[in-house]
């Protein structure tokens, strides 16, 4: 699994990409400017700097908010509130860490938010949409499988979607934590550490969450082995 | 237990090896911990099948699709976010408006803007009492103004013919704000075309979906799955517990099998209900279909059970009694049918799933000794 850029730059927080003084981006076309510099145009006002930071990592921070909000009319409040958040907190950037993982922090804060906002009143939520579903009606599980590929094995496609629709099940389940960081580690192939730094918490933490939603997941597993 | 192992590595036990499988999964132990585990693996076939068992978690994991692509294949919704972001960007950035010289009724407006939802509950407010008063002082010579309320939409006959005939293009469902089921409407295709409005009270309606659910061969098999959605939230009526139960017995298509089957799940403690699931469940050709008729019967053997052998004086009272479903095979020669049933498809059904599914229902309704 490809990391994501996120990863990678979550992998060395340190903020050490930007040598660039905010000077030259007058002279330079902002695609061109590194993280560093682009961060400082856009503390100085520089919309077009902020939009294009935006543009960097935006494709990210909706995949992370769809993985984990599973609805997309919840993504794209995450994604609006997310930047709007960075749009006026920007000032109070200090450079103590990268950009991407003080990004990533307040998008996993609001993942959160939202999560536990979800989990506290169900009653309003729309269910979530189980992504692995075949449309009824439309597409007919069973006989697709028995008349249009007779040469896969109909037992193993019937236990193989029992799995996959028991997880999506049991990852609704988990509490909010539990599953930001699943997702996180799973999907976005993020070491515990990095973890730790995005929700502000220790690696014992973040190893903790992620060994009770294994074991959640596996007790979910366990009636078909 | 410690120690010098395989490799020179520290001897691990069982207890301490089998919190650190879930990281070892994922690569997140360190070398000394990789040893350790390893060496253990040599000689433990508990943890190896323990490390198999989350190994194969990961697997099923990773071959589930993710949400990201499925729900935002096109780029659209990255797109919509975009564009909605930068409107925002907008507004934050536009100037403050200019203060008015000269504001009427400046403190109403300030009110009513800090305030949408008793504005918006007063402007309704005043709106009906000036309508209501006006209404009186309007001079109109219109008889049909003159309290009778006019009725516009006719109730719409379909003859057997039309239904012989006819074909639906769209079934669109308004429920009511409770969630009870509320108004449906049905477009068909006829010689002229006719849509149907109305619920499952109006005859016309219901005649229509029972047709669409009873005629498989004639009607499209979502349209079909539509007319069950309507259907089944009248499930106590006979006309459409019929229709039902034939959906369930004879469609043609297995998907519509399945939902007439789930469809009676509320009912699925009658006895007619319970002929047609041990029909499905000995005769169905397709193994999802034979699952979804086991569900039905665990749930009717379970609402069976959970009816009062003795209710109080009062029907509010708790029952005094509640009956297991083993005990019951003894009394009702039906439920000894569905244990026999079961019980024949965890033997000698060629499905799989479906000998483990019985297995599994009759441990949870069985008798004693197959639990």
């Amino acid at each position: 699994m490809p990391l994501p850029h996120w990863a990678l730059a979550l992998a060395d927080s340190a903020g050490k990409s930007g040598e660039h003084q905010a000077a030259l981006a007058s002279v330079t076309a902002l695609p061109e400017l590194d993280e560093r510099a682009l961060v400082v145009e856009a503390q100085a006002g520089n919309r077009a700097a902020f939009e294009e930071l935006v543009r960097r990592f935006d494709r990210d921070v909706l995949r992370l908010a769809l993985n984990l909000m599973k609805r997309p009319e919840d993504a794209r409040d995450v994604y609006q509130e997310a930047f709007l958040k960075v749009y006026r907190n920007l000032h109070r950037f200090r450079f103590e860490c990268s950009f991407y993982t003080w990004l990533y922090r307040i998008v996993t804060n609001v993942c959160l938010d939202h999560l536990r906002r979800r989990q506290a009143r169900p009653e309003d939520q729309a269910p979530e949409i189980l992504v692995n579903r075949q449309e009824e009606g439309t597409r007919d599980f069973f006989e697709v499988q028995r008349e249009h590929r007779p040469a896969l094995d109909p037992e193993r496609s019937l236990i193989g979607k029992e799995i996959r629709s028991r997880l999506a099940k049991a990852m609704e389940r988990l509490s909010p934590r539990e599953r930001v960081v699943f997702e996180m580690k799973h999907y976005q192939g993020l070491k515990l550490r990095a973890i730790g730094d995005a929700l502000g918490t220790t690696e014992e933490t973040v190893k903790n969450s992620l060994f009770r939603a294994t074991r959640k997941l596996r007790q979910e597993l366990g009636e078909l082995r | 237990m410690s120690g010098a192992g395989f490799n020179g590595a520290r001897r691990m036990s069982c207890d301490e090896v089998a919190p650190l499988l879930v990281f070892l999964a994922c690569d997140e132990v360190t070398a000394d911990e990789r040893a350790g585990i390893q060496s253990h693996m040599t000689e433990c076939a508990e943890c190896r099948a323990q490390l198999a068992e989350v190994g194969e978690l990961h697997d099923s994991l990773s071959a589930m699709p993710q949400a990201a692509d499925e729900l935002d294949r096109t780029g659209m919704l990255l797109a919509q976010c975009r564009s909605e972001l930068s409107e925002s960007l907008d507004e934050l950035a536009a100037p403050p408006v200019e203060q008015e010289s000269w504001r009427p009724f400046g403190f109403v407006r300030r009110w009513m803007a800090l305030r949408p939802g008793w504005s918006a509950a007063g402007l309704l407010a005043a709106g009906a009492i000036l309508g209501v008063q006006l209404l009186q002082w309007l001079p109109t010579n219109d008889s049909n103004l003159n309290g009778r309320a006019v009725n516009v939409s006719a109730a719409q006959k379909i003859t057997d013919d039309q239904l012989a005939k006819m074909a639906v293009s769209a079934i669109n469902f308004a429920p009511n704000s409770d969630g009870a089921p509320g108004t449906l409407q049905v477009q068909l295709r006829a010689e002229q075309p006719v849509v149907l409005s109305g619920n499952l009270d109006d005859s016309d309606m219901r005649r229509v979906l029972t047709y669409v659910v009873k005629n498989s061969d004639r009607f499209d098999a979502g349209v079909r799955l539509d007319c069950l959605d309507a259907l089944r939230a009248r499930i106590g009526d006979a006309e459409i517990r019929d229709a039902l139960l034939d959906a369930a017995r004879h469609d043609k298509n297995s998907a519509v099998r399945m939902k007439a089957l789930e469809s009676l799940r509320e009912v699925a403690s009658e006895e007619d209900v319970r002929d047609a699931v041990l029909e499905s469940l000995e005769e169905d050709a397709n193994p999802g279909v034979r699952v979804e008729a086991i569900n039905l019967l665990v749930r009717s053997l379970e609402m069976e059970s959970a009816m009062p052998v003795m209710p109080g004086v009062n029907s509010d009272e708790p029952a005094v009694e509640q009956t297991a479903p083993a005990a019951l095979a003894e009394s009702d020669p039906s439920v000894r049918r569905v244990l026999r049933a079961l019980e024949q498809l965890r033997r000698n059904d060629p499905n799989h799933y479906v000998r483990l599914r019985s297995a599994a229902a009759l441990r949870q309704i069985g008798p004693a000794e197959v639990q």
